[in-house]
């Protein structure tokens, strides 16, 4: 599978290579030549819009303060090739974090907004700012020149291919490293990847400078490929063109991007010409006809919802050899060719291919079967000092409103031990949870973790100073393997920077190599050996809520919380899950255990806290709350088990 | 009135339901028993058009339902409470209440007297009326639970599917939570139920299905699969 992509992805660089060598037709070799220079740009719009989730409308801006800053050193300083690449990336990855670091604050259609008017604000600084920019009159950038030699329209074709060619690589190591399932794991669940310490804003504006970075180096080389800049390119237009771009190609994939460039620079182009316009809706016709059958006859979907499309393509083609003229149609036939595809090809056009040809069995990953004895215990023991106390809550008050979720809660939990916490639903557990873990800041009291308080701290940082937790509504990253959750609670093992990342330098090699080993081994701990590759939100509940253990453990935590986690669990796989949790406390992690099913909780817990209505009403060995009266009234009820 | 053949269904690649055959008579409760990943709750998603069977047939009143949208199906009288609560964080208790009798208001379910409804579904979880003008996201989990069940008796449904009704509820709870099952079938509604508390379930249900990997391994009357050592060993555990 590797090898296949590899070789293909070769053959494709050779023939994009060898390229100027069958034409000479200089139309279509600064065509292709503009393709590689958006899916340069694509390729980082993807890291924002694929991977973390973020509407980013402000990329032709981004694109244009690279333009800009290679056409403003070449105009004002004669500066050469090798100082404006790194200067333009440099730039503008510094403008993306000028961007992102207050607008990331936000999310959703505000974020779409404040991006909105950032490129806005871009294109009219551009401008206006005639001392620099000379305004509306543009700017002359000749080719390059490289080691004293101007480049010809070819050589620069050749420059432009090798640094799409690089930044692909290095794209494509991003998202595969700690960086990439960081990215993804804040859009699958952002309270769970800052529970497990990797601090979701942090993250969102990494990826974003980043992507700005990839804006910088296509605005630098576009601009050296058109000759001539002026502030009218880089308009709202662009920016939509740019997020149809990816959305068209297919999200989370650079084949998708370059595909999506193709089409944005290639479409408008064949509809300006009516000959090629029959030909382009012919073939669609065709292609659809085709894809249509293939996925009726494999069942993926019925002919009724085939019929509509297939019919379409085939009118446009009737319409297309009805036409006289095209130039009146050009604009609408394409707006109609952009809806169709979004309409109907939602994962884009890589992802329609993907599902057409998704083989069933076993997905291609990493070997879950080792030699034994190859790994050592894949659970950190947790610091030495059984017995003392590791958590002292006092006077808690948690109010939201008038409603006073905790009420004056004192709760110490020691070193070693597995502490439950029992109560009616309702009775404020689950806040206690999220008040421990900094999800919510407690309205007074004290909380003192291993002798340092949490209150006030953000989520990731008490997450890293050593408490992991599950959650109650299970809270995995769906679209990544159950091997990849649990590597992103492995990310604070990780002390690779981009760098080490893009080169795979050693001490990548060496730490990612680790976490797939004790991610295996955590995953094995839990028995999920055989689900290792398999999508998180394909695994059943119960299997979803061990999955949620193994990645609270891979934080090497000395505090671990539970909230029910035997929630949905049938009587034998009770049995497992006790016995998950002894081998737990086995390595010295303290365990809090929030649960209904009273087997458990008596079966495991050394000492146990009860609420009702947020206070507390009871504590003690669990054979004595068990027999105590207020307890029985308020949630054991008559006939418990 | 609701009948499954030969069922298959799956997520993407893996194929979850390997033909399945489930008879729910009118006026019974049919419990579905299983480990983990037998294939339970896609039974229920598959029934209620939450996921499309890839072969089989689902009827409901001896109308095919396979291949028809949720929503479609839900106007035809089937209620589905699903697992892990999924409420309407951003509305109310009522509101959420209202919205699960939402084919009545629209006409495509007779109507009858929703808000007498409305009480009477308080009146069955106290909780909820004490709470009734609450956002459902502040509700505790458990609290959430009741609601995705009292909402979906809202439907006035002919069938309800609960998918794990008791999970995540205090002892004293689950009791209440069977308590109402065992209303609900003396006021005829029909039930297809899935349960962590298995011994619990064939006591309420009339018939019990037995899921393995996909495949039904046992199926028959309640008391027996009760007495069945097979199944006794398998699903029944200690204790409850």
């Amino acid at each position: 599978m590797k090898s296949k992509s590899l070789i293909s992805g070769i053959v494709g660089i050779a023939i994009l290579a060898a390229a100027p060598l069958y034409t000479s037709n200089p139309y279509y070799i600064h065509m292709i030549g503009t393709i590689m220079i958006y899916a340069i740009l694509l390729f980082g719009l993807d890291i924002v819009v694929g991977y973390t989730g973020q509407v980013s409308l402000g990329h032709a801006g981004l694109f244009g303060v690279g333009s800009y800053t290679a056409g403003v050193l070449f105009f004002k300083l004669g500066a050469p090739l090798w100082i404006i690449i790194p200067a333009s990336i440099g730039v503008t990855a510094g403008f993306g974090a000028l961007l992102a670091l207050p607008a990331l604050r936000v999310t959703g259609p505000y974020l779409a907004m404040v991006t909105l008017a950032f490129g806005t604000i871009i294109q009219i600084l551009i401008n206006e700012m005639d001392f620099l920019t000379e305004g509306p009159l543009g700017i002359k950038v000749p080719k390059p020149s490289i080691a004293g030699m101007q480049l010809n329209e070819n050589g620069f074709y050749w420059t432009v291919l090798a640094l799409m060619v690089i930044s692909l690589v290095v794209v494509d190591r991003i998202l595969k490293s700690q960086l990439g399932r960081a990215f993804e794991a804040l859009r699958g669940s952002p309270v769970a990847s800052d529970c497990m310490g990797v601090s979701v804003y942090r993250y969102k504006v990494y990826a974003f400078v980043i992507s700005a970075g990839f804006a910088g180096l296509a605005g630098c080389l576009y601009a050296y490929s058109e000759q001539y800049i002026s502030p009218n390119t880089y308009n709202f237009e662009l920016t939509v063109l740019f997020l149809l771009a990816v959305i068209m190609g297919g999200r989370k994939s650079r084949v998708g991007s370059l595909l999506g460039a193709a089409i944005i620079v290639i479409l408008p182009k064949l509809l300006d010409d009516l000959e090629m316009f029959r030909v382009v809706a012919s073939t669609l016709a065709v292609l659809m006809a085709v894809g249509g059958a293939i996925a009726v006859s494999k069942k993926m979907t019925t002919a009724k919802s085939m019929a509509l499309p297939v019919v379409g393509t085939i009118a446009l083609t009737g319409f297309a050899f009805w036409l006289q003229s095209i130039t009146d149609w050009r604009l609408s036939i394409f707006g109609l060719m952009i809806l169709f595809v979004v309409y109907y090809l939602q994962d884009g056009i890589v992802g329609f291919v993907r599902n057409l040809f998704a083989r069933k069995g076993p997905r291609a990953g990493h070997a879950v079967v080792r030699a034994a004895g190859e790994h050592q215990d894949a659970i950190m023991k947790a610091a030495a000092g059984a017995g003392q106390d590791l958590l002292i809550a006092k006077g808690v008050l948690m109010q939201f409103g008038g409603l006073k979720a905790i009420n004056q809660v004192d709760i110490t939990v020691k070193r070693g031990t597995i502490h439950g916490l029992i109560g009616p639903n309702g009775s404020g557990k689950s806040t206690m949870m999220n008040v421990l873990t900094g999800i919510y800041v407690p309205t007074a009291g004290s909380i003192e973790f291993s002798g340092r308080s949490v209150v006030g701290r953000t989520s990731s940082d008490i997450a890293l100073s050593g408490i992991a937790r599950t959650f109650q509504n299970v809270q995995l990253f769906g679209e990544m393997t159950a091997l990849q959750n649990v590597q992103v609670g492995l990310h604070h093992t990780f002390n690779s920077n981009i760098v080490d990342v893009a080169l795979h330098s050693p001490r990548y090699t060496r730490e990612e190599a680790a976490s797939v080993d004790r991610g295996l081994g955590l995953i094995e701990f839990v028995g999920l050996a055989d689900l290792a590759n398999e999508e998180a939100r394909n695994l059943p509940y119960g299997k979803q809520r061990l999955l949620e253990i193994a990645r609270a453990l891979a934080l090497d935590p000395q505090l671990l919380l539970l909230d029910e986690p035997a929630a949905g669990l049938t009587a034998p796989d009770i049995k497992e899950l006790i016995s998950i949790i002894r081998k737990i406390r086995d390595h010295g992690i303290t365990v809090i255990l929030i649960e209904h099913h009273m087997d458990v909780v008596m079966g495991v817990c050394d000492n146990v806290s009860v609420l009702d209505f947020g206070q507390k009403i009871a504590e003690g060995k669990p054979a004595e709350v068990q027999a105590n009266e207020k307890v029985i009234e308020a949630y054991l009820g008559g006939t418990a088990a | 009135m609701l009948s499954i053949k030969n069922l298959e269904a799956g997520y993407g690649k893996v194929q979850v339901l390997h033909g399945i055959s489930i008879d729910v008579p009118k006026g019974k409760v049919v419990t579905l028993i299983g480990s983990n990943g037998a294939g339970k709750t896609t039974t229920m998603r598959a029934v209620s058009g939450m996921i499309k069977p890839t072969a089989g047939e689902i009827s409901l009143h001896g109308k095919r339902v396979d291949g028809m949208e949720s929503y479609t199906i839900a106007k035809l009288g089937l209620a589905h409470s699903p697992e892990g609560r999924r409420v309407f964080a951003t509305m109310t208790v009522t509101d959420n209440l209202i919205l699960g009798a939402f084919p009545r208001l629209t006409g495509s379910r007779p109507k009858g007297d929703v808000a007498s409804d409305l009480e009477k579904a308080m009146e069955l979880f106290p909780r909820l009326k004490e709470r009734r003008n609450q956002l459902a996201g502040t509700l505790s989990g458990g609290e959430q639970q009741m609601l995705a069940m009292a909402r979906a008796v809202m439907l006035n449904p002919e069938i309800v599917l609960l998918d794990e009704p008791s999970m995540g509820l205090a002892p004293i709870l689950v009791e209440e939570v069977f308590r109402i099952i065992e209303d609900l079938k003396g006021r005829g509604v029909t039930m297809l139920l899935v349960e962590q508390f298995a011994a619990a379930a064939l006591k309420v249900a009339d018939y019990g299905y037995v899921l393995e990997n996909g495949r039904i391994s046992v199926h028959g009357e309640a008391a027996k699969l009760r007495d069945d050592p097979a199944v006794k060993a398998a699903y029944l555990g200690g204790g409850h």
